[in-house]
């Protein structure tokens, strides 16, 4: 066979192209995936993680990207279903192959998608509180918010040490979450010796929690504990004013998020008391201030803790990927490793079961306002 | 007692947005044989009626709330002509799907104008509370089931006492007759829906302050109007009557006296008790050929 010019150059340009293709991957963007809620009931809070996501990716990349390599946080959104949360995952693995996920803040799904992250072999970070996530021992899975039974243990060493609280009360969302949380304060009170005088639950879609919240008072209840999501915990300490009822309630952290306290007018938040993820204030630091402030520019509303975690999260990965590269493997090893990470809203130190944060905050609004003061930090084991 | 007084009003209050919901749901299906699906987003939209007008538009309320019932009517004409009238030659199926996806993109909709965040829909009575016997009621919760009464007195009148009522009532018996008869077939079906897109506007602005206005609010009222209906007897008025106010009072009693875990159990346990054991419901259906 006789080569001909016109083949030479054929064969030029096509190994030149061939060889070239894998140099501009390695050039392109390193690709993140997100599976939060964007749509659906869960948007209310998938919109803030979606958000801080966003602003944490134009950061990174401000900076000067991951070693001169830019990175590009590809969404896929999970809706309010278990089985939309794990074919967005799986859609995101095989389709863009990224070399880091953010899972959503629900630790049903998270629990769902838990062995497809094992699968695949890549690490990731989620929100969801329910130690069921964390004690499944999925080692490619770290969390970047206070497990429940922490922030129940918070709840209860405020309720008993500062509200002198002897008959508590627990009212509880019934879902992982809340029936999870209920369980630890329950057996903490019981511990602690002031067992709970009674224990109610609601459903994620109630509106009416009236029933519930008499049978405490008739109950005796000198405290109430509260754990809920952001919706009905705005509505549950209203509904708790309009029936008059006077006793201390500390709520779990959701009632305190932005989307929920624009609910609220100051007389309904009269007595309550917050245990939440990490005080998202103005006030509580420079570095808290700048995100605070320069995440209500950029979407107009309010920052939050939950956001906040996603924003930390992503931080500390490009951190991860500065230090220990791209490679699943060596990135997870290191997170592993990670101790006293300083995040904006916490230190983050990963324990073997991957809980990243061990620290509270109380919080409750000023009298007569919506603002939030500090009322004490609760660090934990 | 005070309790009970209290849990009472409240669990009336409740059954009587899911009755009114239900009427809503029963009136379409005993004139059109439809199952209307985005019935729960009906009702949604008639809170968001009142978030437009009254929060955006900063209306007085009785203005927002005319204005709101005026938005409500015409969507319930567009509804009929734009979803019900071309698929009525289709087969019931059909329709049925076409409203579940006319929910879908309605819920969408409303999340895409008014976000995922929700609003606190002021009440009239805001803050207005009266004690009986020990128990603090809120004003607004004693309007609504007043409210409630008048409406469905005005509904019984309008469907017994009027030429329009009657024409409904004769349509929802038989279509072919009352067309022999020389009826406006097509403007009855049409007044169906404005009435039940009407019904369930009022529902969605007394909801809007006792809940908050939230688009996914649509779903649970559905599935407690349902439950209503199956349990008052599907296609019957006072059927709808009654299942709303026994689904709302069993929610917040059976929550307080029974166990607040297990409170939906108790609402939907009778519905299948009904199912397998009195499928006509409390009420049951007059016309037979449907069901």
């Amino acid at each position: 066979m006789k080569l001909t010019k016109r083949d030479i150059l054929k064969f030029t340009v096509a190994v030149s192209v061939l060889t070239a293709v894998p140099a501009i991957a390695q050039n392109g963007p390193i690709v993140i995936g997100a599976t939060v809620p964007t749509t659906g009931p869960l948007s209310l809070t998938g919109k803030q993680y979606f958000n801080s996501l966003k602003m944490a990716e134009e950061d990174i990349n401000r900076a000067g990207g991951i070693n001169g390599r830019q990175i590009k946080i590809v969404f896929e959104d999970t809706q309010a279903s278990n089985s939309t949360a794990v074919n967005a995952f799986v859609k995101l693995v095989q389709e863009e192959k990224p070399a880091f996920v953010f899972l959503s803040s629900y630790s049903t799904q998270n629990i769902a998608v838990a062995p497809e992250v094992k699968k695949s072999g890549i690490p990731v970070m989620y929100a969801g509180g329910a130690d069921a996530v964390s004690d499944a021992g999925n080692e490619w899975m770290f969390r970047i918010r206070p497990a429940d039974s922490l922030a129940a243990a918070g709840m209860v060493q405020f309720a008993k040490g500062n509200l002198k609280a002897t008959k508590p009360g627990i009212l509880y969302i019934q879902n992982d979450f809340g029936q999870g949380g209920a369980q630890v304060a329950a057996k903490q009170f019981e511990a602690a010796g002031s067992p709970v005088v009674g224990m109610e639950a609601y459903g994620q879609n109630d509106k009416d929690f009236s029933a519930q919240m008499l049978s405490l008072r008739q109950k005796g209840a000198d405290t109430i504990l509260a754990f809920v999501y952001p919706q009905d915990g705005a509505m549950l300490l209203r509904q708790a004013k309009m029936l008059g009822l006077k006793m201390p309630i500390v709520a779990s952290s959701a009632a305190f998020v932005p989307a929920a306290l624009q609910l609220l007018s100051p007389s309904d938040l009269d007595n309550v008391s917050g245990v939440v993820d990490a005080f998202v204030d103005t006030s509580a630091g420079e570095r808290m201030k700048d995100f605070i402030d320069r995440y209500k520019e950029k979407f107009s509303m309010e920052a939050d803790p939950y956001g906040l975690a996603y924003y930390d999260g992503a931080m500390l990965m490009a951190e991860g990927m500065r230090k220990a590269g791209t490679d699943p493997k060596a990135l997870r090893d290191w997170l592993a490793t990670v101790k006293d990470w300083p995040g904006i809203g916490h230190a983050y130190t990963f324990d073997a079961k991957g809980n990243g944060v061990s620290d509270l905050a109380v919080v409750r609004a000023k009298p007569g306002t919506k603002s939030l003061e500090l009322v004490q930090p609760i660090k934990l084991n | 007692m005070a309790d009970f007084i209290q849990l009472s009003i409240n669990g009336l209050a409740l059954g009587s947005v899911y009755a009114l919901a239900a009427i809503g749901f029963v009136i379409v299906y005993s004139a059109t044989g439809v199952v209307n699906f985005a019935s729960g987003q009906f009702v949604m939209l008639g809170t968001f009626a009142g978030v437009a007008m009254l929060i955006n538009g900063g209306l007085p309320w009785p203005v927002g709330y005319v204005g709101a019932l005026a938005a409500m009517a015409l969507f319930g004409a567009l509804f009929f002509l734009v979803v019900y009238l071309p698929l009525r030659s289709s087969p019931v199926v059909t329709i049925i799907i076409g409203t579940v996806a006319v929910g879908i993109a309605l819920q969408n909709a409303a999340q895409l104008t008014f976000g995922s965040w929700p609003f606190r829909l002021q009440s009239p009575f805001e803050g207005m509370t009266i004690e009986i016997a020990g128990a603090v009621i809120t004003v607004h919760a004693v309007a609504v089931v007043v409210g409630t009464g008048i409406l469905i007195g005005l509904l019984w009148l309008l469907l017994h006492r009027t030429t329009i009522g009657i024409g409904m009532r004769a349509v929802a018996q038989d279509v072919k007759a009352a067309r022999l008869m020389g009826l406006r077939v097509n403007g009855l079906l049409a007044f169906s829906w404005v009435l039940a897109a009407l019904l369930a506007g009022i529902a969605g602005l007394m909801l809007g302050p006792m809940w908050f206005a939230d688009v996914n609010m649509g779903d649970p009222i559905a599935l407690k109007a349902f439950a209503a209906t199956i349990i008052g007897g599907f296609g019957s008025l006072p059927g709808a009557i009654a299942g709303g106010l026994f689904v709302g009072l069993t929610e917040v009693l059976g929550a307080s006296y029974l166990s607040s875990a297990y409170k939906d159990l108790i609402a939907f346990g009778a519905m299948i008790a009904f199912l397998l054991v009195r499928p006509q419901g409390i009420f049951g259906e007059r016309i037979q050929d449907r069901g």
